[in-house]
C-alpha cells in the first residue's frame, strides 16, 4: 500500500475547540432512550445543562424564534464564560454579555453596539470570525458526527485567517478546497413551536439550522410553545424534526422568544426592542436588565408583570399571516 | 418616465441595483436591508416573477406588499415560498451554482471587490469601529455566479487596503486567484453601485472599472470620493436618477417604515437636469 499526505496550502490562527467526535458519541451513549417526562423549569434546565465555561449554541435568535427566556435565565443564573455560537445572532450576544456571561464569541453576524465593542477593546470578550454559514456549516459537521467538512468558501479572506479554517488540496481533484471543524456544543437552546414531554418536536417556518444544532449538541434544552401529545406526534410524524432523544429538557415557555417573533403566532415587539436599543445607547443596562431578567423569578412573571397580556394579545393579532404554520 | 429631483443616496442605490434584476436570474439576498428591498422593488416594476432565495432558508416568496416595518420579526417577509428550508439548504443550492446573483451590502470595498463588514480602524482584537460581522456575505459572495455589491461612494468606503477582508472578491486580481483559495470557478464581483456611480470589473485585471455616473455628478467627482483609481474607459455612460414612479413604489410599498430608505438626501438643481440630456438606462 502506498501512502501520501494531503498537502495543507494555508490555515487560520483563530482558537477553536478542536472537534472530537468519539467524545461526542459518547455523551450520546450515555443518554437515556427511554420515553421519560423531561418536563422542567427553565431554572432547573439551566441548572443542569448550562455550566459556567459551557459552549452555548442557539436557534434562531432574539428577534425571531429564539431562546429568549432561557438566555434571561442564564443572566439570572449569573453563568460565566460562556463561549457563543453566534450564527445570525442578534442581541441576544450583547444581552448576555451585558450579563457579564460572556468571554468568546465566534461570529457569523450579531448586532453590535457599544456593549459589545467596549468588551471586546476592553478585552472582556474575544471574538473569532467565521459566517453565517460555516457556523451552521460546522454544526452540521458535529450533527454528522464526523470531525471537518469541507465546503467552498471562507478562503481568500481574514475570516479565514481569523479562524480554524484549513486550504488543503483535495485529493480527489487535486484543487484547493476549504475544511472547517466540526463544533460540538455543550449545550444547544432551541425553541420550538411545539413538542411532546419527552422532547418529540416540531419548528415551524424557515430556520436557521435547529435539527444541526440539536444534533451537533451534547445537552439539548427545548423552550416550546406549546406541549402537545405525544399521539398528536405519531399521527403525523413527518412534521417532528428533532426526536426526543437528542434532548434533555423541555421548559414550557409561552411568548418564550419575547420581545422577538414566533412566525405564524405573535410579531416581534418593536417597543421593547426600541427600549433595549436606547438601553444600550444610553448606557442604561444595568436598568434595563434589572426590569426585564433580575427584577422578575422568571419567564411567566416577566411576561404578567413587564408585558402584560394585553400586549400579549396585540402582538398575536400583529401577525396577521399565519399561512402554512400551523395548517 | 419622468426623473425625480430630490430622492435619497439609499433610495438611489435600491433603484439602480433593481434595474439590474431579471426574471431570468435566481437571486439570492441578504436577510433585510437595501438588498432585500431591490429585489423586491424589481418585482413591483419590472420582474412581477423574478424568485430570491433568502439566508433563513426562505425560497421565492412572494410578500404582500407594503412590507412590514421589521422584516426578520414579522412572518410575512416569508409568505407564499414554495418552500421553507434552513440556511444550510440554501447555502447547498448556492454552492451547487443554482443561484446566480448574490445581493449584497458591503461597508469598505477595495479594487478587486474584495469587501469588510467586521470592523474598520484599529485591529481585530481592539477595533475602533466594529460590525456585525460577515453575516452570510462570505457564501453568498464566493458560491452566487455573480456578486451586486452595494454601497456609499465615500472615500473611507472605497479603500487602497480593507481593514478587514470578510467576503471575497477577486482576491489579488490574478488569474485563478478565487480558484486557489479553493472557491468555485468563474464566480465574482459583477456590479458595485452607489448612489452616484455604477461600477463593472475589468475582465483582464478584475480591477473595478467605472460604467456609469449620476449627471449631477462627474467623472472627477467620483474619482476623488475613492482613495484607489479604478479603470476609466472612454465610455462612461449616463446613470439615469431614479423615476418618480420608482420611488413611489419603493416609498409606499416596499419601505413604507422608511427605515432602510432614509439616507442623505440628493436634491437636484436645473444645471443638473439640463446635464442630463440623454440619460441611459443603468449600465447593463
Amino acid at each position: 500500500m502506498t501512502t501520501r499526505s494531503i498537502p495543507v496550502l494555508d490555515q487560520g490562527a483563530g482558537e477553536f475547540r478542536p472537534p472530537d467526535p468519539d467524545a461526542a458519541r459518547r455523551w450520546a451513549r450515555d443518554k437515556d432512550r427511554r420515553l421519560v417526562d423531561k418536563r422542567m423549569t427553565e431554572q432547573a434546565a439551566v441548572e443542569r445543562f448550562v455550566a459556567d465555561g459551557s459552549y452555548v449554541s442557539y436557534d434562531t435568535n432574539v428577534w425571531r424564534r429564539g431562546p429568549s427566556s432561557l438566555m434571561r435565565e442564564i443572566i439570572r443564573q449569573h453563568k460565566r464564560d460562556l463561549w457563543l455560537a453566534a450564527k445570525f445572532s442578534a442581541h441576544d450576544a450583547t444581552l448576555l454579555t451585558a450579563g457579564g456571561c460572556v468571554s468568546k464569541i465566534d461570529v457569523g453576524w450579531m448586532e453590535v453596539g457599544r456593549i459589545i465593542t467596549d468588551a471586546v477593546r476592553e478585552g472582556r470578550v474575544k471574538m473569532f470570525e467565521w459566517t453565517n454559514g460555516a457556523l451552521a456549516y460546522r454544526h452540521l459537521a458535529g450533527a454528522l458526527g464526523v470531525p471537518f467538512l469541507p465546503l467552498r468558501y471562507v478562503g481568500g479572506t481574514d475570516v479565514f485567517h481569523n479562524s480554524g479554517a484549513q486550504l488543503i488540496e483535495d485529493p480527489y481533484t487535486g484543487q484547493p478546497v476549504c475544511l472547517v471543524p466540526a463544533v460540538n456544543p455543550d449545550v444547544a437552546l432551541i425553541h420550538v413551536n411545539q413538542c411532546d414531554i419527552y422532547g418529540n418536536a416540531r419548528v415551524f417556518g424557515p430556520g436557521l439550522a435547529p435539527v444541526e444544532t440539536a444534533m451537533a449538541s451534547r445537552h439539548v434544552i427545548l423552550s416550546t410553545e406549546e406541549i402537545i401529545d405525544t399521539d398528536e406526534i405519531r399521527k403525523h410524524p413527518a412534521q417532528t424534526t428533532i426526536p426526543y432523544y437528542v434532548v434533555d429538557a423541555v421548559v414550557h415557555a409561552p411568548f418564550g422568544c419575547y420581545p422577538g417573533s414566533v412566525p405564524g403566532l405573535y410579531r416581534a415587539d418593536l417597543e421593547h426592542l426600541m427600549e433595549f436599543g436606547a438601553a444600550q445607547l444610553q448606557g442604561t443596562m444595568d436598568a434595563y436588565l434589572e426590569k426585564w431578567v433580575y427584577g422578575v423569578a422568571s419567564h411567566t412573571e416577566m411576561m404578567e408583570k413587564r408585558v402584560g397580556l394585553a400586549k400579549m394579545q396585540q402582538l398575536q393579532a400583529d401577525e396577521t399571516h399565519t399561512e402554512g404554520y400551523y395548517t | 418616465m419622468s426623473s425625480a429631483t430630490s430622492f435619497t443616496d439609499n433610495e438611489a442605490i435600491i433603484t439602480y441595483a433593481s434595474r439590474l434584476m431579471d426574471e431570468n436570474r435566481l437571486y439570492f439576498v441578504a436577510i433585510g436591508g437595501p438588498p432585500l428591498l431591490a429585489v423586491l422593488l424589481a418585482k413591483q416594476l419590472h420582474a412581477p416573477s423574478i424568485a430570491y432565495v433568502v439566508e433563513d432558508g426562505t425560497i421565492a416568496p412572494e410578500m404582500r406588499l407594503p412590507a412590514p416595518a421589521f422584516m426578520i420579526g414579522a412572518g410575512l417577509a416569508s409568505s407564499r415560498a414554495v418552500a421553507w428550508t434552513d440556511m444550510n439548504t440554501v447555502d447547498f443550492h448556492a454552492s451547487r451554482g443554482y443561484i446566480d446573483d448574490g445581493v449584497l451590502a458591503a461597508v469598505q470595498v477595495d479594487a478587486y471587490g474584495n469587501f469588510n463588514s467586521t470592523f474598520a480602524g484599529g485591529t481585530y482584537d481592539r477595533p475602533e469601529r466594529r460590525f456585525g460581522g460577515p453575516g452570510g456575505a462570505t457564501e453568498i459572495a464566493s458560491l452566487c455566479w455573480r456578486t451586486m455589491l452595494m454601497t456609499r461612494l465615500q472615500r473611507r468606503k472605497f479603500v487602497e487596503k480593507l481593514d478587514f477582508v470578510s467576503s471575497p472578491g477577486y482576491i489579488d486580481g490574478t488569474p485563478g486567484a478565487r480558484e486557489r483559495a479553493g472557491l468555485p470557478a468563474g464566480t465574482g464581483p459583477y456590479r458595485v453601485i452607489t448612489e452616484r456611480a455604477m461600477f463593472g470589473f475589468d475582465e483582464e485585471t478584475h480591477r473595478m472599472k467605472l460604467l456609469a455616473v449620476a449627471p449631477w455628478s462627474s467623472i472627477d467627482d467620483v474619482l476623488s470620493d475613492m482613495e484607489f483609481r479604478p479603470v476609466v474607459p472612454d465610455d462612461v455612460v449616463p446613470l439615469e436618477p431614479p423615476t418618480e414612479r420608482e420611488l413611489d413604489v419603493l416609498r409606499t410599498q416596499v419601505d413604507p417604515s422608511g427605515r432602510t430608505i432614509a439616507g442623505d438626501w440628493i436634491v437636484l438643481d436645473g444645471a443638473a437636469q439640463a446635464a442630463k440630456a440623454a440619460p441611459v438606462a443603468g449600465a447593463s
